[in-house]
């Protein structure tokens, strides 16, 4: 989703652009181009913006509405009905502070372990750093499912299962995020560094004051893609949770499936609580996320 | 400065690992033997949920030291969470577990000591309280592993409505050919299509026609079995219903469910667990409904067969064995539970329970029709067959010769190739 906005944001950008060059040398065929691309434009949002029109129609109307011929198209009146029925389910307020208390601890602690790997790997000459940072990347090769089995192992030697901290854990250490950062930090200059070191500040004070205050672009961006990766992850919480109390919402939402019948209702009232979260922490990111994603891509 | 950092760093650490440890205190598997604690835990999906609590909170009366946590989770999540489970060495799992008929025996096979032997606990005393078909499947090597519970005699839902919008009476058809010929009829007089079914996605009928025939996927010896003559015969029909243009390729479940709540199609084949299903999506079509056996491939053959059913388990890792088995005899033997389960849209294997007036009341939904009464006297016919072997993947074979052959691969040919790919891909 947010990779999409992302791109049509970009395509908005030129856009305008484009439109400011129109307006300076106005031709027919200039506004004929220039209405193609509307048109496009409103082709691809509705293509981005049906689903959620659905999940939300999904959530105001009875399960059986949604496979009715034709399809209903418009909002219904079992919005309270679907939302205490999925709350009698899961129990909507414990889902849901799950899902905020894991991905936001998460966010924090990985976004600190990350950005001080990126920050050594991009800035510091030590033997072994290319293979190291190789070595990160190749791990994003590894497929979870391989790492399933002996990570729940290890979770349950410790005995960690249906413990927050086994679900955050195991991912705490990123490549991709380690990648991002490390990209950015390869643009700020280490001059500043030299200088801050003459001047006597420790490693640690230049990393907190000077560095890291110039990087919250590039940090908004991991933050967002952390955050996601975290509120959407379903199987590993799943493995390793083991009461309907410690449920986060994917899991939460899939408990409700059953065999001969599934309540879409309370599954689309499920869905779209469990996006809520996600715009709102995109929409209060978003502007720093663009720049961010930019800045690793122009170096 | 510095030590200021490493002071509230170390603060947010402290407070990061209490709120951890907090929350999931207390909280832990029932298999790690805090004391005074002797908590079960059962793994469960939707409509079970309650049955079990229910006979919990019943069997504790009885018994003040029980105590039952039932953990809710989607029918393919039990599986994700028991199979990792097993192959950790049966770390992290809970007492007792729900599994479905057809995913037992591969369970058991894979993991030969998973589940606790329950006739050396004593189970074989209840047996002649279920059908054969359900005790052979739990069955290996002469030890019963599962406590029978929910059932899936089938039978053919069909609208009332179509059926005499076309003047075709359900009674007379018997055979397969005859359900091809009313199928004919309805589409000529009303334009309706006889059948929904998913072609290239899904086998339930082949599954349900093969069971019918007493055989499955695969044979007793665990060899494949899909070019049986059998399988040839089901799949006769399903290339004869599409071929007759009586089909409606419904793609996925809730289409097929749809279309017949919608009206679009005349009849449904399938387990007698649809009926949860039709009552809660079609709440307007009340009165509409019929069930019949499923027609039999000749003159006077079989007519029962099953589809889908589920059994209770007991791990054996667990370390409250004789507790899990105390009460799963309750709940899989006590009249009571079983017609509270029948309630929630459970059809019972315990055939002590038939005789609960439930069984034989009217059902206004199918104009009523004493539909459970069917369906109960179907059970003892049920013939046992095999689900040895690899099921997912013979099933995932199955669908792609069943939509070769709607598509036009000669029948022969089609079930050789899947015979011939099934055996590479459980090598």
């Amino acid at each position: 989703m947010s990779t999409k906005i992302n791109t049509f944001k970009r395509t908005v950008q030129s856009l305008q652009i484009r439109g400011q060059q129109t307006k300076k040398a106005s031709t027919p065929k200039a506004k004929f181009k220039a209405l193609w691309m509307y048109l496009l434009l409103v082709v691809f949002l509705i293509i981005s913006v049906f689903p959620f029109y659905w999940m939300f129609v999904g959530a105001t109307n009875d399960s059986s509405k949604m496979f009715t011929n034709p399809p209903t198209l418009s909002f219904g009146s079992e919005f309270m009905t679907n939302l205490t029925n999925l709350n009698e389910s899961i129990g909507i307020a414990r889902v849901m502070f799950n899902s905020i208390f894991v991905s936001v601890l998460y966010v924090v602690i990985a976004l600190a372990v990350c950005t001080s790997a990126a920050y050594v790997l991009a800035k510091f000459e030590f033997k072994g750093r290319k293979f190291i940072f190789t070595a990160f990347l190749l791990s994003m090769m590894i497929p979870y499912q391989a790492t399933l089995i002996p990570l729940f192992r290890m979770m349950s030697d410790l005995n960690l299962l249906n413990t927050y901290f086994a679900i955050i854990a195991p991912q705490l250490c990123f490549p991709f995020a380690i990648f991002l950062m490390r990209q950015n930090f390869l643009a700020f200059p280490s001059e500043l560094l030299e200088s801050a070191r003459l001047d006597g500040a420790s490693e640690f004070r230049i990393f907190m004051s000077v560095v890291v205050p110039s990087m919250k672009p590039a940090l908004a961006a991991t933050s967002i893609f952390l955050f996601m990766t975290q509120w959407n992850n379903f199987m590993w919480p799943l493995v390793v949770l083991n009461e309907n109390s410690m449920y986060t919402f994917p899991v939460a939402l899939s408990s409700l499936m059953g065999l001969s019948y599934i309540d879409y209702g309370q599954v689309m009232m499920g869905v779209t609580l469990a996006t809520v979260p996600i715009i709102v922490f995109f929409l209060a990111l978003q502007r720093h996320f663009i720049s961010g994603m930019l800045g690793s891509a122009l170096k | 400065m510095k030590k200021l950092f490493g002071m509230i760093i170390f603060v947010a650490f402290v407070l990061v690992l209490g709120a951890c440890s907090s929350d999931s205190s207390g909280e832990g598997d029932s298999g790690e033997s805090d004391s005074g604690k002797e908590e079960l835990t059962a793994w469960a999906w939707n409509i079970n949920v309650p049955v079990l609590e229910m006979a919990a909170e019943k069997f504790e009366e009885e018994n003040p030291d029980f105590k039952l946590n039932v953990v809710e989770m989607g029918t393919s999540d039990v599986y994700s969470k028991l199979t990792t489970g097993l192959q950790a060495g049966g770390k992290g799992l809970p007492d007792i577990v729900l599994v479905e008929d057809d995913r037992f025996q591969g369970y058991i096979n894979t993991f030969p000591d998973a589940f606790a032997n329950l006739s050396e606990m004593g189970f074989d005393e209840q047996k002649s309280k279920f059908p054969d078909y359900k005790t052979e499947l739990l069955t290996k090597d002469g030890a019963m592993y599962g406590f029978p519970f929910d059932g899936g005699p089938t039978g053919v839902f069909y609208r009332r409505d179509i059926f005499n919008e076309a003047g075709v009476t359900p009674e007379d058809i018997k055979t397969w050919d005859d359900f091809i010929e009313a199928g004919k009829t309805i589409k000529d007089k009303t334009g309706k299509d006889m059948i929904g079914l998913d072609l290239n996605g899904d086998d339930g009928l082949y599954r349900m026609m093969l069971t019918q025939q007493g055989t499955f996927y695969f044979d007793d010896e665990g060899e494949v079995n899909l070019a049986s003559d059998e399988s040839k015969k089901a799949m006769e029909i399903t290339k004869e219903l599409k071929d007759a243009g009586i089909v409606k390729n419904t793609v996925g479940w809730d289409p097929w469910i749809s279309a017949m709540t919608e009206g679009d199609v005349a009849t449904a084949p399938s387990g007698a667990w649809l009926y949860g299903s039709i009552t809660q999506q079609g709440k307007d079509t009340s009165g509409k409904w019929g069930v019949f056996k499923l027609p039999a491939f000749e003159e006077g053959g079989n007519r029962a067969s099953n589809l889908g059913g589920s059994n209770y388990v007991i791990m054996s890792a667990s370390d409250q064995k004789e507790k899990a088995y105390d009460f799963m005899e309750y709940f899989s033997t006590t009249n009571e539970v079983q017609v509270e389960a029948m309630e929630g849209g459970l059809f019972p294997s315990l055939n002590t329970v038939y005789d609960n007036e439930i069984f034989k009341q009217e059902v206004e939904f199918f104009d009523n029709q004493k539909i459970w009464e069917m369906f109960a006297g179907e059970m003892e016919n049920i013939p046992a067959v095999n689900y040895t072997g690899d099921y997912a993947v013979a099933k995932d074979e199955a669908v792609k010769a069943q939509s070769k052959i709607v598509n036009g691969t000669p029948i022969e040919e089609a079930l050789e190739n899947a015979v011939k790919t099934l055996k590479n891909r459980t090598q």
